[in-house]
């Protein structure tokens, strides 16, 4: 080889390295970027000036105002707050002491609980967060990795915590339940109720009872066989479980057709109540699957749409009532239970009230089961009656058919929903019950099952929400007669929750993205805050260090608005509104 | 081109044979079957995911004529069957009480119930 060529060839390697190296440095670097941390514990212990959370501080009827350690605000779910400060004219003064974002979409649909000071708020997506109550300052958090694919309905809601002992303790929309120690944020334990991707999913926060943790599972638009369970708080162990469907054989399978029990829903995803004097659990139940045909599973459908009575030890049900036999609407049975002694028909009696779904307010003898009155509390119900047993009398055209044009109120979702709350004030009488006043055309199509699939048999036709009518109430209803006191009215649907307080209140709020309070005696709004975000969370109020605090989760999740309301042009995210009145 | 190219090609466009025609095609025909597979996405895919009042939620519309993957018939048959990974669509393969028929049937009354044009009314079903 001349020198010539050893300089040519030379050239030409270079030439060529400089091209590979050019072309590898087309692709961006790979960055390596550490892992994104999903647990965040205390740096020391939070809230331990206060002792463990015990049986006796759950059983009282009305929880000092330095906590709020119930979803339901107490095991008889008024959600009424003991405090006397918060009146419609000190509601004027609220102003915002602190806000904390959860960082994620869908509906913020928690009640936060306060206890030690410290403040315990899931979010959608399962993010569980300790703040400082008076502060706001983020403490522990965890965040929980979903499984993929989820089994979701009608989006990625949590609605809390319940505490027991030290440990909080939290359902997972892949059906975990998983104990904290609520110092540390350290896991305690950790559970799978079922699995997720056969439909089931935990929205609800858990009921403590004698040590259990009760918990139901949604899944009722998958076929799933409905159950609530009891784990003992301190392990997670399975201490009973309670099927909502009755097996082969069982009571209650001859109001079945055929085999259809198999996939029969009646899902228990929201709250129950008890009552320590009777030592009796109270828990509803949601719909049969499919929901819109029920063509394959005629019957009464047992023990779907229901209300269940039982021993919190073994969980064997003492009576049930059915609302809503052989649903075909979607109407459920699982809005929130009060449980109330007051007069009825001027005599003394133990109550359990409910401003069901299917547009009609119950009011039952809790202690036997046996059915006293029902009143449509919505300005517009035409599915049925109820007859003096308490037993519907459909009205044929709301029937679901493959042609249906009749519009049928309420709608699916209801009148009151279970993703939201009411509030009852014992000192008045009254319950405040948000609702959706909205009909649809209920259309019955071609059933379809396979595990973990959405098995609904038909649709709800929303032609009121998309044709922009409809709208919501904040209704005052009196809890033994059932007859509406008054009716705050907004333009789109009411679904936030409701905080009572013994001052006189009412705060709740709108999709539209407003805080309200109301005077609970007239219904008039006495204050408004623009949040910006759909309300569809539980508001709370709390005393600490002479001050009163009012927590509000808002942000909405956009498919459900539309939905129920119409499109919608409010943005997702959550955020916590923490308010105070001055010292 | 010489003559006998020409020829040879001619004679190859005469031979081609048509696309074959989807199954959707044939049942977009037949009222019935249409009117099944209005029934069989009722029953399973209007509620809480495919509004049939042409609404956008977080699933998309099926009667706008704007298909995110693919707009042949073969394209909806193989995203109903096998589902779209990462979103709450599932796969329907095996499911439908008479199977791939079944499948055709939705897209031949999706095709028939469509309407494409700008603020369309919402589609009948």
């Amino acid at each position: 080889m001349t020198k010539r060529s050893w300089i040519w060839g030379l050239a030409l390697v270079f030439a060529c390295g400089q091209v590979a190296a050019a072309a590898e440095g087309e692709q961006p670097a790979e960055i390596q970027l550490p892992p994104v941390p999903t647990h965040w514990k205390a740096e020391k212990p939070v809230g331990g000036a206060a002792g463990p959370v015990t049986q006796d501080m759950l059983n009282v009827a009305v929880t000092p105002p330095d906590r709020w350690i119930q979803y339901g605000g107490n095991y008889r779910n008024f959600r009424h707050s003991p405090i006397k400060a918060l009146t419609p004219e000190s509601a004027k003064k609220l102003s915002v002491a602190w806000a904390f974002p959860t960082g994620t979409t869908g509906q913020f649909e928690a009640s936060p609980v306060v206890y030690g000071g410290v403040m315990y708020v899931t979010s959608s997506y399962n993010r569980l967060f300790a703040l400082d109550a008076k502060t706001g300052e983020l403490l522990w958090r965890y965040d929980h990795k979903n499984g993929e694919n989820l089994r979701l309905c009608c989006g990625p809601p949590n609605r809390g915590v319940g505490i027991a002992g030290d440990l909080v303790i939290m359902g997972t929309l892949d059906a975990h339940l998983i104990a904290f120690n609520r110092k540390t944020g350290e896991i305690a334990w950790d559970i799978t109720v079922a699995d997720y991707k056969a439909g089931f999913s935990l929205t609800s926060a858990p009921l403590i009872v004698h040590d259990l943790a009760i918990i139901g599972v949604a899944g009722g638009e998958y076929g799933v066989r409905g159950f609530f369970d009891a784990y003992d708080a301190k392990t997670g162990k399975a201490v009973w479980r309670k099927y909502t469907v009755p097996g082969k054989g069982e009571p209650g399978a001859d109001s079945w057709a055929g085999d259809s029990y198999e996939r029969g829903g009646a899902p228990a995803w929201t709250y129950g109540a008890y009552d320590p004097e009777s030592d009796t659990l109270y828990w509803t139940t949601g719909n049969p699957a499919p929901d819109w045909d029920g063509d394959g599973r005629k019957g009464d459908n047992l023990y779907s749409d229901s209300v269940l009575a039982l021993d919190p030890k073994t969980g064997n049900t003492k009576w049930y009532f059915q609302f809503t036999p052989h649903d075909v609407w979607d109407y459920d049975g699982n809005t929130q239970i009060f449980l109330v002694d007051t007069k009825f028909d001027g005599k003394p009696r133990k109550l359990l009230v409910q401003a069901n779904r299917n547009g009609f307010y119950y009011v039952l003898d809790r202690s036997d089961g046996k059915f006293l009155r029902a009143t449509p509390y919505l300005e517009q119900v035409n599915w049925a009656t109820i007859d003096d047993k308490g037993r519907p009398v459909v009205n044929p055209d709301a029937m679901p058919k493959e042609d249906s044009k009749f519009r049928t109120c309420p709608s699916n979702l209801g009148g009151m929903n279970g993703s939201f709350t009411g509030a009852l004030n014992p000192d008045l009488g009254l319950v405040f019950i948000p609702s959706s006043e909205a009909c649809q055309v209920f259309t019955k199509g071609i059933s379809a099952f396979k595990e973990g699939l959405p098995y609904l048999g038909g649709l709800p036709d929303t032609v009121d929400a998309t044709a922009g009518k409809a709208y919501g109430n904040l209704a005052a209803i009196d809890v033994s007669t059932g007859k509406v006191k008054w009716r705050f009215r907004d333009n789109r649907p009411m679904m936030g929750g409701t905080l009572s307080t013994a001052g006189g209140l009412v705060i709740s709020g709108t999709l539209e993205g407003e805080v309200i309070a109301l005077d609970a005696k007239s219904g008039k709004v006495v204050w408004r805050f623009r949040s910006g975000g759909g309300m569809r969370g539980q508001p709370i109020a709390y005393q600490l260090d002479g001050r009163t605090y009012v927590a509000v989760p808002t942000g909405s999740f956009s498919t459900m608005d539309s939905f129920a309301a119409g499109v919608t042009k409010v943005p997702e995210g959550g955020t916590l509104f923490v308010f105070a009145l001055p010292k | 081109m010489s003559r006998a190219s020409l020829l040879l090609a001619l004679v190859l466009l005469a031979c081609k044979r048509p696309e074959p025609e989807s199954p959707a095609q044939v049942y977009l025909r037949d009222p019935a079957a249409v009117a099944r597979g209005r029934l069989i996405f009722v029953g399973n895919c209007g509620a809480y995911c495919h509004s049939t009042q042409n609404v956008e939620r977080d699933a998309p519309s099926l009667f706008d004529c704007e298909w995110k993957h693919g707009s042949r018939d073969a394209d909806i048959f193989h995203v109903i069957s096998e589902g779209v990974p990462g979103t709450r669509m599932p796969a329907w393969k095996g499911t439908l009480p008479e199977g791939d028929a079944d499948i055709w049937r939705v897209v031949a009354y999706l095709r028939s119930a469509s309407v494409c044009k700008e603020n369309a009314p919402p589609a009948p079903h």
